[in-house]
């Protein structure tokens, strides 16, 4: 199967003069359909790894391809239309808009990409509704526990259907119940065929929602295995 | 609290953010220097003839008596008055026909003379200043007057007086200088006796109260009240009327110096409170981090007045250096006028208005301050950043749905109703820029027309006029066949100029006759319509001042034994030698002074002449006796315009700096959101459409107001400047705005917003967005 990601040699530094390295030469590959968590201590070098993939920061060395495409050559400009069509994100702190309502906020991207106004508002109602937020289209996110909020993140990430979902500690700001809902919703995502590559610290979240644990530690690829071999028993890396 | 610690604090905060404090800088900068330049024109427009008439003892009202009335007792009487404090008098004087002579020249001149009999140029009030020669000793020598106007007459000349039997000689022996112009020339009181004076004599007076036009005129009844009936001719002159007079090539900048001057004051004050709670809102977590380690509210107070203080010094010096800088060309043009050497701007203005500048910014830094001292270091440190905005989020559903509108646009147009409070004063500070804009582009249209107007450089754009004296018959007939023949000629006239003694008025007033109709010459009319006949006359504003008339009053002009009584039938605008102006026919004027030859011809041309092509094909046919010369406008507008120009552009910085900060605030205080929307799709062009929107919106509301606010200022201005220089303005002064130049006006205030906040958001396209969503 073609890999829907696929980095080579990354290594991403910050700073000129005694630059500091946020990642260090890593080879991974991500398939479609997949479910891969990245997991790490803090400070790993996982979200500069998730911010390499979704376009959002550049690579000092290396690339990034994401469905064919090297996204590290692009421009601002492309990369944003780029994350537009193939990418969705969510964040550990949800990253709303605290003054549009959950329907403009899930009708932003959309929106941004030009799409028209009804068919826009039609697929983010079916997102609401799927996701069981549909009640709370017109409310600011404010008014929303930190679930309800994480659910509004997912349906503005699916709004234009990427092929990709990227999430950054996703249940990280959550509760027990409301982290084991969001995690229980990502894998009916990917059971219906979205990709998904999750960045978290959580072991449990990991070995339950994803097919693929990758280990990072200072930036470097720890290890890269089947969730189930995760921990003491997985220790080699895999390109 | 040690102050270093707060002064530490206060520096850090500024290094923090130099682009705040560059604003700061910037606006404290072209505020002082408006500020300063308007104060320093102000107090310096009349400063050479003040320093004159102290020197001088200069009269403060000088008056012409009928001495068979008022007889030396009944004068001598007068020098007692209650209030009275200084005279000198009574100086026998007449007017006399004179042919005067200058170097280099051929042919004479003639013109009307006041002589006055004064045994010596010294004395308690009007100390004359003796610039050149020395003061006659006996009959048959004279002391030629100095004055704006005068003649370039030198010591050794001579002066025929026509008028008085046997045509007496007088030969120039002094020039001397009067600070109110008593005189035209002196001579001893003899010469008065030997040219047979009518019994006229003049008398100077000082008062403890002559401050005002009230007080003067006060002053002068009590003189008419200690005389016969009917002692006093003509019109009492006020020193108020030759120091207006004096100040009027400057003093019409002063109005719109001030008003532009205010303006910056204003916009100043609006942006450093902006600045200074953007900073508060901004820096909200440092204020906690700085009251956890033991600042006291007081000192975070002092370290955020301090944050403001100090680049608003550095703004406020370079400002008054750039103020004393721009007054140089103004100052200068007063200088020359009195002959006073260098005008520099005082220095108590070059330090006061700084000074003044860095007190009302401290004290606009005070309010947010205060706020910063008060806040609750707990939520301070915990919120990290002041308590977000609720409002406008109706405004974002509601624009929002705008159908077609790009979602973008959409939220940048929303987002100045976030934060009114601050949307107001950057409302406010496009709002005087476009006004400025508004105001400035419509002064430079009156200046424009006021020098063409005055110049005739539309509509006489070719003079002729001979190289010295007055046309000869010959050449008057070589002029005609000239410009008969001549292609692209459309009218000309004749003109002759006369110059007529008014007793009470120190110049003479001069008059412009032409022989047939010569309403093309385009003098702007002010009030009333052009003459029609011999009995009627067209004044300027100075004359109807000077004579205290009105249009459709009757005057009546001497000239020797010769008058002529016309009535005022229209006030023309006509600033020229800040003195009278008559315009009549040529067939009014010769009652007055025959044989008077003509002294130009005045040339329209068609359409698509080239003024200077004419002049040059003309000046060849016509031979080097004749000089033919275009007409161009005068270098005080051409000053008016540039200083126009410059004030108006200092204004919009300031306007677009406002913008700018407002931007920056906004862009802190949104970063995280900027990176969120950059993480979802958001394009760099998108983004500055988005972060220019949010401005724009605000920039378009205030280029509306600022349309009406800009034209009624230059309705109300225009006139105040005219009569600062001492006249009344035609309606073509003040209708100056064409519709179409209107709707480009009130693009002012979006391209003010526009250009000042393309740069922010230029720098917020360009960010990073990994960078953006790590932003607090």
């Amino acid at each position: 199967m073609n890999p829907l990601v696929q980095l080579d040699h990354v290594t991403k530094k910050y700073g000129s003069f005694n630059a500091a390295t946020a990642v260090a030469d890593v080879t991974i590959a991500v398939a479609e359909g997949e479910a891969v968590a990245i997991m790490g201590p803090s400070g790993s070098g996982k979200s500069t790894l998730l911010n390499l993939i979704a376009g959002l920061d550049r690579p000092t060395s290396g690339t990034v391809r994401v469905a064919g495409q090297r996204i590290e050559t692009l421009g601002e400009t492309g990369a944003a239309r780029f994350r537009r069509r193939h990418i969705g994100m969510i964040f550990q702190f949800f990253n709303l808009l605290e003054d549009m309502t959950v329907a403009d906020n899930v009708l932003l991207p959309a929106q941004l990409g030009g799409q028209p106004r009804a068919q826009a508002r039609a697929r983010a109602g079916e997102l609401l509704d799927r996701l069981q937020i549909g009640q709370y289209a017109d409310a600011y996110p404010a008014r929303l526990s930190g679930g309800e909020r994480q659910r509004v993140a997912i349906a503005r990430a699916l709004v234009n259907q990427p092929p990709l979902l990227l999430a950054d500690e996703p249940t990280g700001a959550l509760d027990t119940a409301n982290g084991e809902a969001i995690g229980r919703l990502l894998l009916e995502l990917n059971s219906a065929g979205q990709t998904l590559v999750l960045v978290t610290h959580n072991p449990d979240l990991a070995e339950r929602y994803a097919h693929r644990v990758i280990q990072i530690v200072d930036g470097r690829l720890a290890g890269d295995c089947p969730a189930g071999m995760a921990g003491a028993r997985c220790s080699g890396a895999r390109a | 609290m040690r102050p270093a610690a707060t002064i530490r604090a206060a520096w850090n905060g500024l290094t923090g953010r130099p682009l705040q404090a560059i604003i700061i800088g910037l606006v404290a900068l072209a505020s002082t220097a408006a500020s300063a330049l308007a104060l320093g024109m102000a107090v310096e427009a009349n400063a050479p003839f003040d320093h004159a008439f102290a020197r001088d003892h200069g009269a403060q009202v000088a008056i012409t008596v009928d001495t068979a009335r008022a007889t030396a007792a009944r004068l001598a009487a007068t020098t007692q008055l209650h209030g009275v404090t200084a005279t000198a008098g009574p100086f026998p004087l007449t007017e006399v026909s004179a042919r005067i002579t200058l170097a280099g020249a051929s042919g004479a001149l003639q013109q009307q003379v006041v002589l006055t009999g004064r045994a010596k140029p010294g004395g308690p009030v009007d100390d004359l200043a003796l610039d050149a020669g020395r003061w006659a000793t006996t009959t048959g020598q004279v002391v030629w007057a100095r004055t704006r106007t005068s003649l370039p007459v030198t010591v050794g000349q001579t002066v025929t007086v026509t008028s008085a039997p046997g045509s007496p000689r007088l030969t120039v022996v002094g020039i001397a200088t009067s600070v109110t112009g008593t005189a035209q020339a002196w001579v001893v009181p003899a010469e008065i006796t030997a040219l047979r004076g009518p019994g006229v004599a003049q008398m100077l007076y000082r008062f403890a109260s002559a401050a005002t036009s009230t007080e003067i005129a006060d002053d002068v009844s009590s003189v008419r009240r200690a005389l016969p009936p009917g002692s006093l001719i003509g019109t009492p002159q006020s020193y108020l009327a030759v120091r207006q007079q004096a100040s009027a090539s400057v003093a019409p900048f002063t109005p719109f110096i001030v008003a532009f001057g205010v303006i910056a004051l204003v916009m100043s004050v609006m942006i450093v409170v902006n600045v200074v709670s953007g900073a508060v809102v901004a820096g909200t977590r440092r204020i906690g981090v700085l009251k956890s380690i033991g600042f006291t509210p007081a000192a975070v107070v002092a370290a955020y007045v301090l944050q403001v203080a100090l680049p608003a010094a550095a703004g406020c010096a370079a400002g008054a250096v750039l103020g004393d800088i721009l007054s140089v060309p103004l100052l200068s043009l007063s200088a020359s006028v009195y002959g006073v050497g260098v005008l520099l701007m005082p220095l108590w203005v070059v330090v006061t208005v700084p000074l003044a500048m860095l007190a009302l910014t401290c004290a606009a830094a005070l309010a947010p301050a205060l706020r910063a001292g008060r806040m609750s270091t707990v939520r301070a440190i915990a919120t990290a950043r002041a308590p977000r905005a609720a409002h406008g989020y109706a405004a974002y559903r509601l624009i929002g749905r705008l159908p077609g509108a790009p979602r973008a646009l959409a939220i940048g147009l929303a987002a100045p109703f976030a934060r009114p409070a601050r949307t107001l004063l950057t409302l406010a500070a496009i709002l005087f820029g476009a006004i400025a804009v508004t105001f400035g582009v419509g002064l430079g249209t009156s200046a424009s027309r006021a020098a063409t107007d005055l110049s005739g450089s539309a509509t006489q754009p070719v003079q002729v006029s001979p190289s010295a004296g007055a046309l000869t018959p010959a050449q008057d007939h070589a002029i005609v066949t000239a410009l008969n023949r001549q292609p692209g000629l459309l009218h000309y006239t004749a003109e002759t100029d006369d110059q007529l003694a008014v007793p009470g008025l120190a110049d003479p007033i001069s008059v412009t006759a032409y022989p047939g109709p010569a309403r093309w010459t385009g003098w702007a009319m002010i009030a009333g319509a052009w003459y029609r006949g011999a009995d009627q006359a067209d004044v300027n504003t100075f004359f109807l001042t000077a004579t205290g008339t009105r249009v459709g009053d009757t005057y009546t002009l001497t000239a020797g034994r010769r008058q002529v009584t016309v009535r005022i039938v229209g006030e023309v605008f006509d600033t020229q030698g800040h003195a009278g102006d008559v315009f009549m026919s040529s067939a009014t004027l010769s009652v007055l002074d025959r044989g008077l030859g003509v002294d130009q011809y005045d040339v329209d041309l068609r359409p698509g002449t080239n003024p200077q092509s004419y002049a040059n094909a003309l000046s060849a046919r016509l031979g080097p006796r004749l000089d033919v010369t275009t007409t161009t406008n005068g270098p005080v507008f051409a000053s008016v315009l540039v200083l126009d120009f410059v004030l108006t552009v200092l204004l919009i910085a300031v306007a677009a700096l406002g913008v700018l900060n407002t931007s920056v605030l906004q862009i802190r205080e949104r970063a995280h959101d900027l990176g969120v929307f950059k993480a979802i799709g958001m394009t760099p062009r998108q983004t500055l459409a988005m972060v220019v929107s949010s401005a724009a919106a605000i920039g378009v509301i205030a280029g509306l107001i600022a349309i009406p606010a800009g034209v009624t200022l230059h309705r109300f201005l225009v006139p105040v400047m005219g009569h600062a220089g001492g006249t009344n303005v035609p309606a073509t002064l003040l209708s100056v705005y064409s519709p179409g130049e209107l709707a480009l006006l009130a693009l002012a205030g979006l391209l003010i917003a526009a250009g000042g906040a393309l740069g922010p958001a230029a720098w917020t396209a360009r960010t990073r967005t990994a960078t953006a969503l790590r932003a607090e």
